[in-house]
């Protein structure tokens, strides 16, 4: 071997040291303490444009549609943001005033009032104008049903039996009130947060028509005509290059106008002069920032060419080195939950998973509050159940508050030790008292099952990473081995799917998909599309027919006993092993910048960002 | 004239003068010791220095050195840092010097056989090898890596898998000139078989290159357990090695945490750097032609 293919790799060997060390030496002294709350209250930086705040947008997430009506492929929540910083909707409903709720000050409906029977809904509308003066009526409401109607396979936002299915008539009584009836009653939290948030008046006066140079008209109550509008709408949404300049969209409601956009997705939003609603414009100027990876957001980030970005959360103990560049650390909760479904039809352990007390054995050997403290460095909350517990919410109940099975390894020793389960050689527990009865292993668990499990995770994350280590070694103590199969996210996705146990891919037992939140809800976060029987997205094939009827109550009824009584029999029944909740992003906000609660479900208010002044 | 009785030294043996010339190569001997000091470390330090190094204590998860009794400090899932760097150093090592012997055994009779034989086995067994060769060993470990669960055992077998090729064609063109010389001749007039021939005669006479080699591979391997695990695809935890250390402290490089870099890092470079040092005097010893 020649000197020099030797000192080739002596050299690569030095080469992965002093990088590494080349990299501690340049890294100051970190440390991890919890983040602390918004820098609202600090002083603005000297130099500092206070008109103008940049935001980073999250990687690759480059706007692509305009048109407030989203299509398939176009409904990323940056997409919904910008459009609805052009065009208010007529109410919110979410968490970006600090707790999931009806928000009726920052849109354009005044006041809505549900009937006694709860069949209908009457909305009335601040006195507010487009920018061009034209003032905003029930027409442009009107414009906006029409649409959808006429293109509800189109939008994106469409299911069957839902919005525009379920109304059975729209009541223009004048220009400023109308009255919704429902062919039901419905939960009025489901339907406010998931289908009356939609509704978004149009500028019929500038719109209404299917050329840019086509004579404004009332075709839009004709299917035909709605359709031919909407085609045209959507084919200028398209245009990517012409939307700074297209006058379609400088016919605007909201706080902003779109003052340039250019090939790369960089969108300036300017302030609206014209605004006259409850939710004006703090800048005059916002400037959205699209990258291609976190890497180049956080190089802009530590030369201070944003003012609201974000870090990997495997950055988040280097708190102290952001806040001596003049940020603040500030995790994004989102509003979802983190789990890892069993997979109960494995030919192997299916029928072991189905005991409750193996699910309560193996629920009560996860430190969460310590992985998500010590791991995660406060960058994940604890998850004791199915309904986001991240944010306060009228749906959570006290027992998934409370948390019913603590860590506590005696008791999940115990759980196996009163139901037949013994060590064997190596450690691993052994079923030696097959059957059914009390202490017996369980219906349709063998003798001789070994707890010997094999999960599927996720990989390239650092934090989950250490987690599966920290629940390995706990599960050892319980005589429960653990092994890990290591894959991308889209190669566990793929090979996670309900299936019935004699299939050739229902071989996986667990599957971790959650290192950034396994699943968002909308505002009501109702579960029947993870957990209830034979859903796409119950990967793990649970069935629980009481929770079922409690998943399907919640959408019919008002009382949200309903929604606790599911969140506390899913929290007990343990449906998934329940896992530490990632943050949606680990933001970092620049000195002096106010405004910035953050909304759980993604989205983002440029409206409400200013500087401290 | 008297009688003048000269006294000459007796005659070293081949041995003793090969042990003179390799201990006159200092970096050669530096080699020896970092290796044997390293050995030490990793095979009796964890009897001295008792450490739990299989369940995790969350609790006393990123100390600082000398913090609780932790000369190192620990990591992020509270292990013994000095503990760990013993246990991954006896993963690196054995892993390394097995993986190394083992690709050298392979290309050592690969490449006699070739050499020996000739003709069309040799012009076959040598495609194989430039096949493999063209393929970048690293991809091919992070392939095997992820179909089969790495363990100790299997990480031997892969990295010796990717890594005989060398010497093979090493030890092919020794044989190609040592089947010329008149001893092997003389085992085929005499109607000698052709293992005979290649274990008896080819192998023994190539011992310099190959010895030499396996330093190297040895080195080799230690590097690649090292990349394998730096990408992730190393051996399952609790099981690690250095280069497994130093991922995990990756993440900690902007947090100041130099305990759980420097120490794996300067690991490596030491193992890797003493393994080329005494591979260096080993050449110098079996080399006559530079000899003076």
């Amino acid at each position: 071997m020649s000197n020099d293919r030797k000192r080739l790799k002596v050299g690569l060997a030095a080469g992965i040291t002093a990088f590494a060390l080349l990299l501690t030496g340049c890294a100051g002294s970190g440390n991890s303490e919890t983040p602390k709350s918004s820098g609202s209250a600090a002083t603005v930086p000297a130099g500092v444009d206070t008109n103008v705040v940049n935001y980073a947008l999250p990687p690759n997430a480059t706007p692509n549609w305009i048109l407030p009506i989203g299509i398939a492929g176009k409904m990323a929540t940056h997409n919904s943001s910008i459009a609805q910083s052009l065009w208010s909707p007529m109410f919110t409903f979410d968490g970006s005033k600090g707790e999931m709720k009806l928000d009726l000050e920052t849109g354009i409906a005044d006041k809505m009032e549900y009937a006694a029977d709860g069949k209908s809904v009457t909305f009335h509308m601040r006195d507010m104008h487009w920018s061009d003066g034209t003032a905003i009526t029930t027409r442009d409401v009107e414009f906006w049903f029409n649409l959808i109607k006429a293109n509800k396979e189109t939008w994106g936002g469409y299911k069957e039996g839902r919005l525009p299915d379920n109304i059975t008539n729209i009541d223009y009584t004048d220009e400023k009130t109308f009255t919704l009836t429902f062919d039901k009653v419905y939960n009025q939290d489901w339907l406010n947060s998931t289908q009356l948030t939609s509704i978004k008046p149009l500028p019929h006066h500038a719109w209404a028509k299917t050329s840019d140079e086509g004579k404004v008209g009332d075709e839009d109550r004709t299917a035909a005509g709605a359709k031919a509008i909407f085609g045209y709408l959507s084919k200028s949404s398209e245009d990517m290059a012409s939307y700074a300049t297209n006058p379609l969209w400088k016919t605007v409601s909201g706080p902003f106008t779109l003052g340039a956009f250019d090939n790369a997705g960089k969108t300036t939003l300017s302030k609206n002069e014209k605004y006259d609603g409850p939710d004006a414009a703090q800048v005059t100027t916002v400037n959205l920032l699209p990258f291609t990876s976190s890497d180049a957001e956080v190089n802009l980030l530590r030369s201070k060419g944003i003012d609201y970005g974000y870090i990997p959360t495997s950055m988040i103990d280097q708190q102290s080195q952001f806040e001596s560049l003049g940020f603040q650390i500030e995790p994004w909760k989102g509003w979802a939950i983190t789990y890892m479904p069993y997979n109960f039809n494995n030919p192997k352990l299916g029928n072991t998973f189905k005991q409750l007390y193996v699910r309560q054995a193996l629920q009560s050997a996860i430190d969460q509050p310590t992985i998500s403290k010590v791991i995660w460095k406060n960058g994940a909350n604890p998850v004791y159940g199915p309904v986001p517990q991240d944010i306060p919410s009228p749906y959570l109940s006290e027992s998934q508050k409370n948390n019913p099975y603590p860590y506590d390894l005696e008791k999940a020793k115990s759980l196996f030790a009163a139901h037949g389960w013994k060590a064997g050689a190596d450690g691993v527990l052994v079923c030696e008292e097959a059957g059914a009865a009390e202490n017996q292993c369980g219906e349709g668990v063998a003798a001789g099952t070994k707890m010997d499990l094999t999960m599927m995770v996720q990989s390239g994350s650092d934090e989950a990473d250490k987690q599966f280590a920290a629940m390995q070694s706990s599960f050892r103590d319980i005589g429960v081995a653990v092994s890990f199969d290591r894959a991308p996210l889209n190669t566990v996705l793929n090979r996670t799917a309900p299936c019935e146990s004699d299939a050739p891919d229902c071989t996986w037992e667990f599957s971790y998909f959650g290192a950034a939140g396994s699943w968002y809800f909308p505002a009501y976060p109702t579960g029947e599309r993870i957990f209830s029987t034979g859903a796409s997205v119950n990967f793990g094939n649970y069935s629980n027919a009481e929770a079922d009827k409690l998943m399907d109550e919640a959408l019919t009824t008002n009382d949200p006993k309903t929604m606790q009584d599911y969140s506390a029999l899913l929290a007990e029944q343990l449906p998934v092993m329940w896992l530490p909740n990632p943050v949606y992003q680990v933001s970092v906000i620049r000195d002096g910048v106010t405004g910035t609660t953050q909304d759980p479900t993604a989205n983002f208010f440029p409206q409400r960002w200013g500087w401290n002044k | 004239m008297s009688a003048t009785t000269l006294s000459r030294p007796a005659p070293k043996s081949p041995a003793s003068r090969a042990a003179r010339q390799f201990f006159s190569n200092k970096l050669a001997v530096l080699g020896v010791i970092i290796v044997v000091a390293l050995m030490i470390f990793s095979f009796i330090g964890p009897l001295i220095y008792q450490t739990e190094q299989v369940s995790t204590n969350l609790l006393q998860a990123d100390l600082k050195p000398g913090e609780d009794g932790h000369p190192l400090g620990t990591d992020g899932l509270g292990y013994d840092v000095l503990g760990r760097l013993m246990v991954a150093g006896r993963t690196s090592i054995l892993v390394g010097l097995a993986a190394g012997v083992l690709a050298t055994i392979l290309g050592t009779l690969w490449g006699s056989v070739a050499g020996y034989l000739g003709g069309w086995v040799d012009a076959t067994m040598m495609r194989i090898v430039d096949a493999g060769i063209a393929i970048p060993g690293i991809f091919l470990l992070l392939v095997i890596s992820a179909i089969v669960r790495p363990s100790e055992w299997m990480m031997i077998l892969i990295i010796a898998v990717v890594s005989w090729l060398v010497p093979a064609r090493l030890t092919r063109a020794e044989a190609l000139s040592l089947k010329s010389r008149d001893y092997v001749l003389a085992i085929k007039a005499t109607g000698g078989s052709n293992s005979r021939a290649i274990l008896r005669h080819i192998i023994p006479n190539t011992i310099g290159t190959v010895v030499v080699n396996a330093t190297f591979q040895v080195a080799d391997a230690i590097l690649l357990i090292a990349y394998i695990s730096f990408l992730g695809m190393g051996l399952q935890p609790p099981s690690t090695d250095w280069g497994a250390m130093l991922t995990d402290g990756i993440s900690a490089v902007y947090s100041g945490a130099w305990w759980l870099i420097f120490p794996a890092g300067i690991a490596i470079v030491l193992i890797v750097s003493a393994f080329n040092f005494i591979g260096d005097g080993l050449r110098d010893m079996f080399d006559v032609r530079g000899r003076s």
